[in-house]
């Protein structure tokens, strides 16, 4: 069964883009603009990973952390955002916040490796070999 | 290769035609001789027979004779009459019978003087059956006595005996020859069926042998067709491959400029937030960038300001120390001072002037400078300054 993943952005380009190539890898991809709309998916249908901005419609992207982080409490949230650029601000607090941190301008190649390592689909060293 | 296990094949069936037409003519050409010698051996026969019947009548006419010449009574006659009679059809027929054929020449003479013993023989018996209605028995047996031939009958027995032997020499000998040539017909016909079944043998060994190379053909074409198969596959796998790794680099370049313009979004949001004239300037002092602010303060449309020196609207005060009034921007970007809070005029659109604090922050990339931002805030009034 394909593992399930939430995209939780503000531009509904990145929402696309990161799930077509999601569903490349051979994820089942759910999208959402809204906070209400990524709760509703959260209780609905669990993802087993949840990718995110900071920047959402409608609301903070601080807040639904903490929202998502009681709905599903052992989702593992990746926060991908170009808000903040300070590396020592990202070490310091908002790694403690989520279970991992790229920014937007990291590669998708990157990204899709992150969300592998989450997945626990990472390739081990002799599969890369 | 397959062209010439054709034409063999076609070859070794037309030898078959040829050797079985030759069969059945030769068969053909037997059973005509066969019937030809059944009709000679017919007529051999008929010849034999008649010759038997001339001797059996000539018997019987000499016994019928006797009892006339014993008991001279003319009611005998008739007997010897009748038999004669016959025994002379009988020569005739078997004369007539021998007459034709070049064959039997020699046999044909031989009635023929077999006819002249017949003569002599009826003759004395016409003089013996004469004499005896004229003389009695006296002059039969002077007749008897007399005559040198009267038992000529011996003579006509070796006669028809030779012509009997000769006759059943020849058809001793036509039995022969027809054992020879049935002999020869069984010869032909098995020989003619045995090298037949030696050719199909030959076809079928090379029909097998064309069958044999026509399933490797067949088997090397599959192997062939597999091997293609493969190759393509392999080929679309690359195909697909370098398609995946092409949509790949395509979502990959859709990204990174997804990323830098929501980047260039945002810092552009930044700017425009701030309350403060932002002017971005390069080292030359040109300015490229404004924020609304600026636009909002002194009218200016931004592409009027744009590539213009700042001092198109930023009026700097003389220098307290020294003489004429210089732009401190020059030096501090030079050596990459910050200025703080300084005063200066702001020129607007309409020409009004307006007294204002800048601060220049220079710009570094890495070791260089690569241009500056200079903020301008108002300068507040004493009222201004007593409300805020």
């Amino acid at each position: 069964m394909k593992k399930h993943i939430l995209s939780i952005d503000d531009e509904a380009d990145i929402r696309e883009l990161l799930q077509e190539v999601l569903t490349m890898k051979g994820y089942r991809v759910s999208t959402a603009a809204d906070p209400g709309q990524a709760k509703k998916i959260i209780k609905e249908d669990p993802p087993q990973l949840i990718i995110m901005d900071f920047q959402i419609e409608e609301g903070d992207g601080f807040v639904l952390i903490e929202e998502i982080k009681r709905l599903g409490p052992d989702i593992p949230v990746l926060l991908l955002t170009g808000a903040v650029f300070d590396r020592a601000v990202v070490r310091d607090t908002i790694e403690k916040k989520v279970t991992s941190y790229l920014d937007k301008t990291a590669s998708l190649s990157m990204i899709v490796s992150e969300v592998e390592r989450l997945l626990g689909d990472a390739p081990t060293s002799s599969e890369r070999l | 290769m397959k062209e010439t296990i054709e034409k063999r094949v076609v070859g070794l069936f037309l030898l078959m035609l040829v050797i079985l037409a030759y069969v059945a003519w030769s068969s053909l050409h037997n059973i005509k001789e066969n019937i030809k010698s059944n009709a000679w051996v017919n007529h051999t026969h008929a010849v034999i027979i008649h010759a038997g019947d001339i001797l059996s009548y000539l018997h019987a006419g000499d016994a019928a004779l006797r009892t006339f010449l014993i008991t001279g009574d003319d009611r005998d006659r008739q007997g010897y009459r009748v038999a004669y009679s016959t025994m002379v059809e009988n020569w005739t027929e078997a004369e007539a019978l021998t007459r034709q054929s070049e064959e039997e020449k020699a046999l044909h003479e031989r009635f023929l003087d077999l006819s002249l013993l017949i003569s002599n023989r009826m003759e004395i018996a016409g003089t013996m059956a004469r004499g005896r209605a004229q003389g009695g028995l006296d002059f039969v047996r002077q007749q008897f006595n007399s005559h040198p031939d009267v038992e000529s009958i011996s003579k006509i027995e070796r006669a028809v005996a030779n012509i009997e032997k000769t006759e059943n020499g020849l058809l001793k000998e036509r039995d022969e020859q027809q054992h020879l040539q049935a002999q020869a017909t069984k010869t032909t016909v098995y020989t003619g069926l045995g090298v037949n079944f030696v050719l199909l043998a030959l076809v079928v060994w090379l029909m097998r042998d064309d069958l044999i190379a026509r399933r490797k053909a067949a088997q090397a074409l599959e192997e062939a067709n597999a091997m293609l198969e493969a190759k393509v596959q392999e080929r679309t796998a690359e195909l697909l491959k370098s398609n995946q790794s092409l949509k790949q680099e395509n979502l990959e370049r859709r990204w990174s400029y997804q990323a830098l313009d929501h980047q260039l979004r945002y810092n552009q949001l930044i700017i425009n937030s701030i309350a403060e004239l932002v002017f971005v300037i390069s080292r030359a002092l040109n300015i490229s960038r404004v924020n609304p602010a600026v636009v909002h303060a002194t009218n200016w449309e931004p592409q009027e300001l744009i590539s213009q020196s700042i001092e198109r609207v930023l009026q700097f005060p003389p220098d307290p120390v020294g003489g004429a009034s210089q732009n401190p921007l020059t030096a501090a970007m030079r050596e990459g001072r910050q200025l703080l809070d300084r005063p200066a005029n702001l020129l607007a659109r309409s020409g009004r002037i307006i007294p204002v604090y800048y601060t220049l922050i220079p710009l570094h990339d890495q070791d260089k400078i690569v241009g500056g931002v200079v903020t301008v805030r108002m300068q507040l009034s004493a009222q201004q300054q007593r409300q805020s």
